[in-house]
């Protein structure tokens, strides 16, 4: 745990490259510190994009969608969102208990869904991961109690149907994780081209570069799934088996 | 665990070929990935040149290595992670257990990870008193077999749904099945359990991220998440050569390697770890380690015939394309590292004598090199080992594998500089070959002491008349 052993370390990787040891000495463009041409052009595109690209982005993200299994729904408003969950709430059963319960992000696009009242009259209860509410331990035993998790996203990158969560307050990362079917909520503006675009935002973009990645930052590209018996595709090795990305093109 | 058993390398190919199993999987594994990822390099917006540019990344993050992992390990740190350079295996172990002694921990749940086989960490913590379960089904089920990876992302290849199904019944104490799925899901709920329970998750890094202070894993299943979210403490290992500078350079490698790997264009997990859960955040580990390890790399830096190995993210394209790896599987190779890169990486991390026989079993073809998505030169680095093994090398301290080789080829390098003793051996040699000459035509085996090079192949016999005497007589030339 002492610095002693890094110095030896860098030390040692300076000799074996044959560079002085007193010296930092670096390639100049190492760490592209000057945003490039193409980078301003990728944001530019981004933020002039128009309504009818954004239609486009959402049909690339279903096309990508298809052949990982994962099922995008695009929905006009909140309602129909919260009527599709309702729906995968009845249609499915609990995986591992025998009562339905929800954990749900204590998000904002999340919290308009109207869940509890919707959900109530199949007596299912949903729960929403606040710290203000309740500890952290009794919020874990909630989402591995539940078969559901809903949350929302900072992005999905259309070319390969990609959820992209950044980790903050109040948003339990298990609850994309431990339930046995994820719902992501996310508007139309989300959606953007590709990882580059991704990078771009994160690094250059004033807003978003204040939080940048976060201590934690995670992808998610469709239900978990292992090959490692006789080469047999199956879902829900050890993540949700089903994910479902609902996408609100008109939001309330 | 992976012990070193390099030496038992022609012994265990031997056994491989034969074993039916083996062949049929290694067959099928090659024929789903090896043309699959090539077309998704065709399909990369950039075209598959970009592997030429991923290259040059590697290359120069290499060549600024110290500047890339300090710079990593002060943004890490920044985020309220620890990290530890340790030097060898025993640095790096002693530090896991350390941490583990300090929390307590009692079970470990484990993301696979080659380094860590590469540290042999899972012994050093079951020799500490702590339980460890792999998380990786394929691991998993060679943990529950008590044997070693074959494959570094498929490393149950060798198993069937049959040998599955009657070790679940034996260990998990459970009927028998040998429905893939069923298996699966039964596995899972018997790792749910592990993972509720574990007080410490480890990792290994696919690639970080300096500029970010970033390690990223990537997955399929899930289980890495699972492991590094769940549990108190997360150490992560990695390569000391695992990192790239900034983002750029991490879009690029990553796209590459998810297509290396298994030919996705993108994992179905990717985390991005930079630190403990903060003030707020519901879950997350409390504690973040990372540990950097060299065991043998810095040395192989040094070197600037084999620095070029260092560009390798271990994504294992190059196992799925060569014809060696195809028949002789994984445990041929006697150590963590297996097929084209384990040709190279084993000899110069275990002692190129010790593992000489994993470099001269390939076949040189550069089916590897083609297929790899950073563009190493596999092949030249197995003939510079080679050449060491003939000659010798002070500096990796080998001594010439066979002398009788080296005397062999003298001998040869003498006469053909004889025209006229050349002519008369080749008449000589033309006349005594009938003795040797099977039925068939070939000759199956030859007399003391050529007799190695009939081992493992059959020779064709001089032509009736040599090329200069056909010259001579006005031969036709198609």
């Amino acid at each position: 745990m002492s610095t002693a052993n890094q110095e030896e370390f860098i030390n040692r990787i300076k000799m074996a490259l044959g560079k002085p040891i007193a010296t930092s000495q670096r390639d100049a463009d190492l760490f592209k510190s000057a945003m490039s041409a193409e980078t301003r052009a990728i944001l530019e595109r981004i933020k002039n994009r128009t309504p009818e690209e954004r239609k486009n982005l959402l049909a690339t993200l279903i096309e990508a969608a298809g052949p990982i299994n994962l099922e995008v729904k695009s929905c006009e408003d909140l309602n129909s969102v919260s009527a599709g969950i309702v729906d995968l709430v009845r249609a499915n059963d609990p995986e591992w208990g025998p009562k339905k319960s929800v954990a749900a992000w204590p998000h904002p696009l999340i919290e308009n869904l109207g869940l509890p009242a919707a959900l109530s009259q199949q007596d299912v209860n949903v729960f929403f991961t606040d710290l203000k509410e309740t500890d952290a331990e009794s919020i874990r035993r909630h989402v591995i109690d539940s078969y559901i998790g809903v949350t929302a996203a900072d992005f999905c990158m259309a070319d390969t149907a990609t959820l992209v969560m950044r980790t903050r307050a109040g948003q339990a990362r298990s609850v994309s994780l431990v339930p046995a079917i994820h719902v992501a909520v996310i508007e139309l503006n989300q959606i953007i081209a590709d990882l580059k675009e991704l990078y771009a935002l994160l690094k250059w973009d004033p807003q978003i570069k204040k939080e940048a990645l976060t201590n934690c930052m995670t992808f998610i590209s469709g239900p978990s799934k292992t090959a490692d018996i006789e080469a047999t595709m199956v879902h829900g090795a050890h993540g949700p088996r089903e994910v479902h990305i609902f996408v609100v093109t008109a939001p309330d | 665990m992976s012990k070193i058993a390099t030496e038992n390398y022609v012994a265990e190919a031997r056994k491989a070929i034969k074993n039916r199993v083996l062949q049929e999987a290694l067959a099928d594994l090659q024929h789903r990935f090896g043309r699959a990822t090539a077309e998704s390099y065709r399909r990369l917006p950039e075209g598959p040149d970009l592997r030429l540019k991923a290259h040059d990344i590697r290359l120069q993050t290499i060549e600024n290595l110290d500047i890339v992992l300090e710079t990593l390990a002060t943004n890490i740190r920044k985020n309220g992670g620890h990290v530890h350079f340790a030097e060898d295996r025993r640095s790096a172990v002693n530090y896991c257990l350390e941490v583990a002694h300090k929390h307590k921990v009692r079970q470990v749940v484990k993301g696979k990870s080659m380094v860590s086989e590469e540290i042999r960490l899972n012994e050093a913590l079951v020799e500490a008193g702590i339980e460890v379960s792999e998380t990786d089904l394929g691991e998993y089920i060679i943990q529950l077999a008590g044997e070693t990876p074959s494959h570094i992302i498929a490393p149950a290849i060798h198993k069937t749904r049959n040998d599955i199904g009657s070790l679940f019944a034996d260990k998990l104490d459970i009927p028998y099945d040998d429905d893939p799925p069923r298996l699966t899901w039964i596995a899972r709920k018997a790792l749910r359990e592990k993972f509720l329970a574990a007080d410490m998750g480890t990792s290994g890094c696919n690639i970080a991220c300096a500029e970010t202070g970033h390690i990223t894993t990537v997955s399929n299943e899930g289980n890495i998440r699972m492991a590094t979210t769940l549990p108190r403490v997360h150490i992560a290992i990695m390569g000391m050569e695992r990192v790239a500078a900034g983002l750029e350079d991490h879009d690029i490698l990553l796209r590459l390697l998810c297509r290396g790997a298994a030919a996705q264009h993108m994992a179905t997990y990717v985390s991005y770890i930079g630190g403990p859960r903060s003030t707020g955040q519901i879950d997350g580990p409390q504690e973040f380690h990372l540990v950097i390890l060299d065991n043998g790399r810095s040395r192989i830096l040094a070197d600037a015939e084999f620095r070029e190995m260092l560009c390798c993210i271990r994504c294992a394209a190059c196992l799925n394309v060569c014809p060696v790896y195809a028949k002789i599987g994984g445990h041929a190779y006697g150590y963590v590292y297996c097929g084209p890169v384990g040709a190279v990486v084993t000899p110069l991390l275990v002692g190129i004598n010790r593992a000489k026989d994993l470099c001269q079993g390939e076949t040189l073809c550069g089916a590897c090199q083609d297929i790899c998505p950073v563009n190493i030169d596999i092949p030249r680095m197995l003939l510079a080992l080679r050449a060491k093994l003939a000659e010798g090398d002070s500096a990796w301290k080998v001594t010439p594998a066979d002398r009788k080789e080296k005397f062999l080829l003298q001998v040869w390098s003498w006469v053909i500089r004889r025209r006229r003793l050349y002519d008369a051996a080749l008449k000589l040699a033309a006349a005594g070959q009938k003795l040797f000459t099977h039925k068939d035509g070939v000759i199956r085996r030859l007399p003391p002491p050529m007799h190695g090079w009939t081992k493992g192949r059959d020779l064709r016999p001089l032509a009736k008349e040599s090329f200069v005497q056909g010259w001579k007589k006005g031969i036709k030339i198609r």
